[in-house]
């Protein structure tokens, strides 16, 4: 129930605004065509586009970031050679990449695809590699003393010790590709959500831009609480951290 | 099978300073005895278990299994210790046949070895549960089980029960007793508990601190089952409280940074606080 005050306070401040603003629709207006759009095939095309880049650029994000984070864990030398360049990737906000990501890839769905992979993988790469230093020194005695050694000892001990901090990345990645999916969008024109944005604002229409914003900040938290949240508590539970 | 200290000399660098932390310490582990490492906090006795587990290395003397030098850790030496560090992500199944899963053994045969441990600690119950929905002592149970699979050399418990209420830690001290009459393996238990050590071992050595030097050794002859209120026991106890009198003075002091006096008879905290060193 308390989970339930603070979005009450935010629709009760936005209708009261809403109502002394004439310019400023008001969230059941706002709401009303969300619903509206959701029925409309050119909307639902979009929303397709955006679910669709996100998923492909989030499934590389995962399986490229967790490889580099598990080498550079793993090859000392390889760690010095590149974790640097994964920091430095990891500081520069996902949007950055578009200019390079247009460039390269011209106004497309990859130039999109590649910017959501360089605004989310280094913070998979770098939790990963801390993870995999950090396991705790007494399973690493626990494991070396029933003979633990090798690639073994690494795929059955460390890998798994480094869970919790693998799955803190994944979803900062989850967001921060988010962010970069729209950033893309926005960007290259390329129909989904984020282009949505663009013509809408063109066009003047404050109510849709917000029925699109809301929809986004909607599905943010959607992703977030039902399967990151979860996940990572349950894996917080199962590893003894709580 | 004999583990054996002869002469181990070990020293740790702590703030640019070399500090000795084992001087000229030998002692042996027969074949299938019960030995107890008995002294004060800080007195080195996790250091000589790391050394027999190969965990560390002597700065001079030797450590001996069978009379070859250990050279690193490895599963004929495997160790329980105080918090139980067993694999959060595993079953309990999983943690007691992980030593013969880095083995090689076959899933079915290192499933059912697993599950003949699993059973000597009596939690077949609780085989498919994790770490996190166990108890203290059955955590305990659990590293017990996962290093008596290994059917190792010498079990080395380091404080094993130490974290544990005064029940628990009853009920699994018997427990061990009758594990090791089973099984015949050789125990090296670390205490800071004299009751603990008089009622399990055959042979307890009493290290004083700073640098760690073996003060005294106790054989105890007391026939097991043991009573705890044996005549015999008492005297062991009051023999080695009194080979470290100096000694609980000394702990006192770093402790609180004050010169203490008072006789092993009449020590504050009643009558189980005057055999525990744990200060
Ligand atoms: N790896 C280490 N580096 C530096 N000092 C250590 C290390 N391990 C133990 N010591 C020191 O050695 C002394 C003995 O430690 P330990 O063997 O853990 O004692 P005990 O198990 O009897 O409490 C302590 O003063 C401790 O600070
Ligand atoms: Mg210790």
């Amino acid at each position: 129930m308390p989970r339930l005050i603070g979005p009450v306070v935010l629709i009760g401040l936005w209708t009261c605004t809403s109502s002394l603003i004439p310019s400023w629709p008001s969230p059941w207006r706002v709401g009303g065509l969300l619903a509206a759009n959701l029925q409309d095939p050119v909307f639902q095309a979009a929303l397709a586009g955006s679910a669709r880049r996100m998923v492909v650029g989030y499934a590389l994000v995962v399986v490229l970031g967790i490889t580099l984070g598990l080498l550079l864990g793993r090859f000392r030398f390889l760690d010095q050679l590149m974790g640097s360049l994964a920091v430095a990737t990891h500081a520069i906000p996902g949007a950055a990449w578009v200019p390079l990501a247009i460039l390269w890839f011209g106004l497309t769905e990859r130039a999109v695809i590649f910017t959501i992979l360089l605004g989310a993988v280094g913070i998979v790469v770098v939790q990963t590699d801390t993870g995999i230093r950090d396991v705790p020194p007494i399973l690493v005695r626990a494991a070396r003393t029933m003979g633990a050694k090798g690639l073994k000892y690494f795929w059955f001990v460390v890998v798994p010790a480094a869970i919790p901090k693998m799955v803190d990345g994944l979803r900062l990645a989850w967001a921060f590709g988010w962010r970069a999916l729209m950033a893309g969008e926005l960007l290259t024109s390329v129909s989904g959500l984020g282009q949505l944005l663009n013509q809408v604002a063109k066009a003047g229409a404050v109510d849709q831009l917000l029925a699109i914003m809301l929809l986004i900040a909607l599905i943010g938290i959607a992703v977030d609480g039902l399967i990151f949240k979860r996940l990572e508590h349950a894996v917080r539970v199962r590893w003894g951290l709580n | 099978m004999r583990v054996e200290l002869q002469h181990v000399y070990k020293a740790f660098r702590q703030n640019d300073q070399t500090v000795p932390v084992l001087q000229d310490i030998s002692l042996t582990v027969e074949q299938g005895e019960f030995v107890c490492l008995l002294g004060p906090t800080g007195c080195g006795k996790s250091t000589v278990v790391n050394l027999i587990a190969g965990l560390e290395k002597a700065d001079t003397g030797q450590v001996l299994v069978n009379g070859q030098p250990v050279t690193g850790p490895g599963p004929r030496r495997v160790v329980v210790f105080q918090d139980a560090a067993l694999f959060p992500w595993l079953t309990v199944m999983g943690n007691v046949e992980f030593g013969l899963r880095m083995a090689g053994v076959s899933k079915s045969q290192r499933h059912t070895a697993a599950m003949a441990y699993i059973k000597l600690v009596h939690l077949s119950k609780f085989a498919h549960a994790y770490p996190h929905q166990l108890s203290g002592g059955m955590r305990q149970r659990v590293a017990i089980a996962r290093g008596l699979v290994m059917q190792p050399d010498i079990l080395l418990m380091d404080e094993p029960f130490g974290a544990l209420d005064a029940q628990t830690r009853a009920i699994l001290q018997q427990e061990l007793m009758g594990i090791w009459q089973k099984t015949g393996c050789s125990i090296l238990f670390v205490t800071h508990n004299v009751r603990e050590a008089t009622g399990l071992a055959d042979r307890v050595y009493v290290i004083s601190s700073r640098p760690g030097r073996i003060k005294n050794v106790e054989a105890i002859r007391v026939p097991r089952p043991r009573d705890a209120a044996h005549a015999a026991l008492a005297g062991h106890q009051q023999r080695i409280i009194a080979s470290l009198g100096e000694e609980i003075e000394k702990v006192m002091k770093d402790e609180l940074g004050e010169a203490i006096h008072f006789a092993p008879t009449d020590r504050p905290g009643g009558a189980d606080r005057s055999v525990d060193l744990h200060l």
